[in-house]
């Protein structure tokens, strides 16, 4: 009983520090509408420099935590606010979604580049007094702890006399409610929100500070982890309340602490042991399934129209075609090394393609896409090799990916379930979670399963070793494990599954799906089942992130059980597919490759200049290198707010010209063949090749446009990027906007003249 | 018996009152009115029928069955369809497509009578007079021919009543004036309609029975002619008139 009274008080201290960084969130998102799903990081970065001042510096500690809470933290708030979330503001809920994950990217990014370009290195944040301790209820506390016990309820009386006693807390309250009403009643929700990403900035700070100690050494990702632990306390306030959310804080405290207590601190049940870190996650569930359910939304008025084009089946069929055929000439040119980095970008493709179906189409988020990969991983393991298996092969089996399908799909919804009578948000952060638990309590998890239903004894084998290595399949008496033909195969795949999906785009089930995208409210009231149609949507999607996640392993061979199952890189994943553009399949591809580019390409490229001129190294390697590794998917992700629509689509519209002029785009596709031709009989070198490829992708349109002018004249129509029923509008209307719009309407010069001096210029 | 009845329908948004004990009924065979001042608690009486937002207090009633507490996919199911005021238009979708669409829903759930969702909303098409628009985007059709649209997408579903909200607005007088026509021919194919619209005349002449809605209370209900001459009616809008 005593110890039960001692776990009790290191919870009530433990939640006090959840209370403080989910009040952040909360915050946050009640001015803003924006969930912070940087909140971390910002609390990491904040840590480091709290640490580089008291600790490496050894500024006194007063200085340094005014310097961090007060002026950094709220800097960065104020950063972000100004830089990212402004420009976020009547964008659809994905792009909301996304951008504040490539801030995460970015912040954590930079905080490696900053503190950890050498590598690992031993930053210790100690805990304030040190070591000292009281003695409550016969459990020894760190003043650390109360003084963390103590600021969660000076913010708790701070946030309730600023919120509820201040003309300024009112209109914060109301900025999310209504903030075009608020505006005509002279409110200011820009100020408003600024001000809250500040505080939420330096809520995040704090909630650093005082977590980093528990660490040891710190650990970027690993203690931005430790903040997300506090989400579901923001999410049992409803992402609103802020008593709600202390509560939700408490039980989450208590609970580690109680698991701790109950378990001899993880003394007993071995299988757990990692239990109490995925506590956090597993109540997030269940704060979900708490949750009333949310009015069903309607059209989002977006400020950037984020419109896809769906291509017939005809040309869907045909540029499958020639990804396949372009896939094999460029490997016959390609060395071996490149032709892995090549598979790797395609079985990341295969991954982001079934986003394409779950995000493009039907507007949702999974968060856990890797996580999917692994389950479907350890399935057909378990099934074609695994020890206790039911068969042992050589290679992996229709059978086996058939089976790991299926159980991507099964699992897939059950873990949408609690959340999708709920918005989107939550939907992302349920299947964020359940990548944390299955992470923790799966990849992590080396003692096998022993099963015995009803005397059917059988074992199954997670990550037994810690890594597990998948056989290839052995089809047509081919040979896969050829890097080649095994990069043809994932083509092959990918090309099916790109012209199925636009198949099921084009189906009256894609329809539906689309619409439901739309407007969900208007689905329901011509009697569709929303929550029915979001759940066969999300299945079918996570069985093809699946069959994608088999390749990828396939591709992979050897898969260790800390290799992007953490949650980390499926968020990348995501962004960079948001970013190519993931209404359309090619956004899959190009996600594939941005991510291969980004990770290991453009790497080992700076590195081998940086070797090449050893004078420049420090602007190779360090500068360039670092970028383009710790930033640079982050700043891709950030100028999404700008272009919605995705790469993917921007490159279309660049090809336009081909699309006019058929003869002509075929003469460039002849042209470009003979070149493959002689670059593969070595006539001209793979670099020339590649350089003609690429300057003529970009300087063809233009010659075509120039020679067949006539073709392309109602384009002239957009001028400036203005479309012709958008032509003046947000600005002065000119005499020349009539002119053209006349000439586009057919109404005679001479009449149109004789008009034009009515209009004021 | 009625159609379609709310028994003492109230909703309130935080402290404020949106609807105050609202009776509205709406009879087969027939198109009802609803009018009221801006701000009077039309729409948000429509989306408490619909299922959209749950009243705080009062009972919807479908046939004399209570549908209050059935989901929004349901009460659609049942018959009730409904248009926006705020256009709620699936954007990635052609005018043609936001109308199949409707059908293709309705055959998941009226699997014994299907229909072909194609030929359908080419006859729909047709009957609203917006077949030219057919393949055009949502985005870029004027407003009174959304409204259209979302009509049809509506009629897809062959719905027992169908609730207007303000579908004129948006339309000029000529193609109000073909669209009363169409009212009228629809009320006597048996669809039955409940018409929230500002412009007065249309409602005069199309409606059997009008009830009007001011500050969230009925203030009258009666036929064109007892409306047109009630005093409540015409305090209430010429009090608008005067605030304006
Ligand atoms: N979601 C909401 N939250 C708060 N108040 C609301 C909400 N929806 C409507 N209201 C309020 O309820 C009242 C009734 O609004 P409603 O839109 O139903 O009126 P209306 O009769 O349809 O008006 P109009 O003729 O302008 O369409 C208004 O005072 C409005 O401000
Ligand atoms: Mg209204």
């Amino acid at each position: 009983m005593q110890d039960f009274l001692a776990y009790t008080v290191l919870g009530l201290c433990l939640g006090s520090v959840y209370a403080i960084a989910a009040t952040g969130l909360v915050v946050t998102y009640s001015t803003s509408g924006v969930f912070n799903f940087a909140h971390g990081a910002v609390a990491t970065f904040s840590a480091l420099i709290f640490w580089q001042l008291r600790f490496d510096w050894g500024v006194p500690a007063p200085i340094a935590i005014f310097l961090t809470i007060f002026v950094f933290a709220p800097l960065i708030g104020v950063i972000l606010e100004t830089v990212v979330i402004r420009g976020l503001r009547g964008t659809s809920e994905v792009t909301r979604l996304v951008t504040p994950i490539a801030v995460l990217l970015g912040v954590n990014g930079a905080a490696t580049w900053i503190w950890f370009r050498g590598g690992s290195r031993n930053i210790v944040p100690k805990k304030f007094f040190g070591g000292s301790k009281v003695d409550i209820l016969g459990q020894a506390v760190f003043y650390h702890q109360l003084i963390g016990v103590g600021i969660a309820v000076v913010v708790a009386i701070a946030l309730y006399v600023l919120l509820f006693r201040t003309r300024m807390g009112v209109t914060m309250r109301a900025t999310v409610d209504d903030r075009t009403l608020l505006m005509l009643n002279g409110g200011r929700p820009d100020r408003m929100s600024l001000f809250s990403w500040a505080i939420g900035a330096s809520l995040a700070g704090l909630a650093g500070v005082l977590l980093s100690p528990q660490q040891g050494a710190l650990q970027i990702f690993a203690l931005t982890l430790l903040i997300f632990d506090a989400y579901p306390a923001a999410i049992a306030g409803r992402l609103r309340s802020v008593p709600l959310t202390y509560a939700g804080a408490m039980v989450l405290g208590l609970s580690k602490l109680y698991f701790d207590w109950a378990s001899d601190a993880g003394q007993k049940w071995l299988a757990l042991r990692n239990m109490r870190n995925a506590i956090p996650a597993l109540l997030l569930f269940a704060a979900l399934l708490l949750l009333p359910q949310d009015r069903l939304r309607g059209t989002i008025v977006s400020r950037t129209r984020e419109r896809f084009h769906v291509p017939t089946m005809k040309q869907a069929v045909a540029w499958g075609g020639v990804l396949i055929a372009v896939v094999f000439m460029l490997q016959t040119l390609m060395s071996g090394s490149a032709v892995i980095s090549l598979a790797n970008a395609m079985a990341l493709a295969l991954l982001a393609i079934s986003l394409v179906l779950l995000t493009g189409y039907a507007g949702e988020i999974n968060l856990a896409i890797f996580t999917f990969a692994g389950i479907a991983l350890i399935a057909a393991w378990q099934f074609d090799v695994g020890p206790g298996g039911l068969a042992t092969k050589e290679s992996l089996s229709v059978p086996a990916i058939l089976l790991s399908i299926c159980v991507c799909a099964i699992v897939g919804g059950l873990i949408a379930l609690p959340a999708l009578r709920l918005r989107g948000l939550y939907l992302g952060l349920a299947t964020f979670a359940f990548g944390i638990v299955v992470y923790q309590l799966v990849f992590l998890q080396t003692a096998p399963l022993k099963a015995d239903i009803f005397g059917w004894k059988f074992t199954i084998n997670f990550y037994t070793t810690g890594s597990l290595t998948m056989p290839r399949p052995d089809w047509f008496g081919i040979d896969f494990n050829d890097q080649r033909n095994f990069l043809m195969l994932m083509t092959v795949f990918f090309a099916v599954i790109g012209i199925g999906l636009i198949a099921l785009r084009r189906s009256a089930y894609g329809r539906m799906v689309v619409a439901m995208k739309d407007s969900p409210a208007a689905c329901a009231t011509l009697g569709l089942n929303v929550t029915r149609l979001k759940l066969s949507v999300f299945m079918l999607s996570s069985g093809i992130s699946g069959l994608g996640g088999l390749m990828w392993a396939c591709q992979q061979r050897t898969l260790p059980n800390n290799n992007g199952f953490d949650g980390f890189q499926s968020l990348t994943l995501f962004m960079i597919a948001v970013v190519g553009g993931i209404g359309y399949v090619s956004g899959a591809l190009l996600a594939g490759i941005f991510l291969a580019l980004l990770s290991v390409v453009m790497p080992n490229i700076w590195g081998k200049l940086g070797s090449d001129y050893p004078g420049l190294h420090w602007l190779f390697v360090s500068v360039f290198g670092n970028f383009t590794k710790f930033v640079g998917p982050a700043l891709i992700g950030i100028g999404l707010g700008k272009n919605p629509s995705g790469i993917a689509h921007q490159i279309m519209e660049g090809f336009r010209p081909y699309r006019r002029t058929p003869v002509a785009a075929a003469v460039w596709a002849a042209g470009l063949i003979g070149l493959w031709f002689l670059a593969w009989r070595g006539v001209i070198g793979n670099w020339t090749f590649a350089l003609i490829v690429v300057a003529s992708a970009v300087i063809v349109p233009y010659v075509i446009k120039a020679i067949f002018a006539d073709r392309f004249e109602d384009d002239e129509l957009a001028i400036n990027g203005e479309h012709l029923d958008q032509i003046g509008l947000g600005r002065e209307f000119r005499a020349s906007d009539r002119a053209m719009l006349d000439s586009a309407l057919g109404i005679t010069s001479a009449a149109a003249e004789a008009e034009v001096h009515h209009v004021p210029a | 018996m009625s159609l379609l009845e709310c028994r003492g329908v109230g909703m309130k948004f935080g402290g404020a009152a949106a609807l105050t004990s609202v009776d509205v009924r709406a009879e087969a065979n027939a198109i009802t009115g609803l009018i009221g001042p801006n701000g009077a608690g039309k729409t948000t009486l429509f989306n408490c029928i619909t299922g959209l937002l749950e009243p705080t207090s009062g009972v919807v009633l479908l046939d004399d069955e209570d549908i209050t507490d059935r989901p929004p996919f349901k009460r659609a199911r049942g018959g009730v369809a409904r248009t926006f005021q705020r256009l709620e238009l699936f954007t990635s979708l052609s005018v043609r497509e936001n109308i199949q669409v409707a059908g293709e829903i309705r055959n998941r759930w009226s699997r014994k009578d299907r229909l072909d969702a194609k030929e359908e909303c080419d006859r729909v098409l047709e009957l609203l007079g917006i077949a030219h628009l057919a393949d055009r985007d949502v985005g870029e059709i004027p407003t009174g021919m959304a409204r259209r649209v979302e009509m049809g997408r509506a009629l897809m579903t062959r719905p027992r009543i169908l609730l207007l909200d303000e579908p004129a607005s948006g339309q000029d007088e000529q193609e109000t004036e073909e669209f009363g026509v169409l009212l009228l021919h629809l009320c006597e194919n048996g669809t039955a309609i409940l018409l929230v619209e500002h412009d007065v005349a249309l409602v005069m002449r199309v409606c059997s029975f009008i009830q009007v809605l001011d500050f969230g209370r009925i203030i009258a209900a009666g036929t064109p002619a007892e409306i047109q001459t009630n005093q409540a009616v015409l305090d209430a809008y010429l009090g608008e008139d005067q605030n304006a």
